[in-house]
């Protein structure tokens, strides 16, 4: 595990990254709420490999991504560097498609 | 704690055109599912739509609202859309749980 002061520029870098990131409360193999599971098991159902960032391994991680993002809830699922929303939107947008046609389109300029 | 009515009262706030429905989960006054049923999330994204509820909710979390399952649908969506809300505590992995109440149409 890389050692995280939880930067803006930190985070920038993971989702850069990575095409799929997760930030979660803790892992997906041991998550510690039912939203991060959910999002990490729609995330395994995507079949993509993705990036799972534990928000409860440092205290400083929830209101720093928080305040990143300006999203008040986790879990937070980005694709191709934007947040697309919690485990709801996430399960959403497996089951319509539109996770795999965001995920396909690439990077906006 | 807060009460369902104070949820949906807020909520109203940020929509204020919506159809809402609260479910506390727990009956604990602290995680909430909400489902919000506007005409103005037609062409919106998920995510904007949640941030529109959000703008006035953000301020209510994590206290004394710990957990919120928003569902924004438009009337169209909420038309097809099924009896369950999730439980993010329903035996450690989640799980469907039948709505308290039936959406008066």
């Amino acid at each position: 595990m890389i050692t995280m002061n939880w930067t803006n520029e930190e985070l920038q870098a993971i989702v850069d990254e990575h095409a799929l990131v997760l930030f979660m409360k803790g892992t997906p193999n041991e998550p510690q709420c039912g939203f991060s599971n959910r999002a990490a098991q729609a995330l395994q159902q995507f079949g993509e490999p993705f990036a799972a960032v534990d928000i409860l391994s440092d205290q400083r991680a929830i209101p720093s991504v928080c305040a990143w993002s300006d999203f008040p809830t986790m879990p937070q699922v980005f694709v191709q560097g934007e947040l697309v929303g919690g485990s709801d939107i996430v399960l959403e947008m497996l089951q319509d498609g539109s996770l795999q046609e965001m995920f396909d389109a690439g990077r906006s300029a | 704690m807060v009460a369902s009515e104070w949820v949906q009262a807020e909520v109203l706030k940020a929509v204020p055109d919506a159809d809402v429905e609260v479910i506390d989960l727990h009956r604990s006054g602290d995680h909430f599912h909400v489902r919000i049923i506007s005409e103005s999330f037609d062409g919106m994204r998920p995510l904007q739509r949640q941030k529109m509820v959000l703008a006035v909710m953000k301020q209510h979390i994590p206290h004394p609202v710990h957990a919120l399952d928003l569902k924004c649908m438009t009337p169209a969506q909420a038309e097809t859309s099924g009896d369950t809300a999730f439980d993010p505590h329903g035996g450690g992995q989640g799980v469907h749980i039948r709505r308290i109440e039936k959406k008066k149409e």
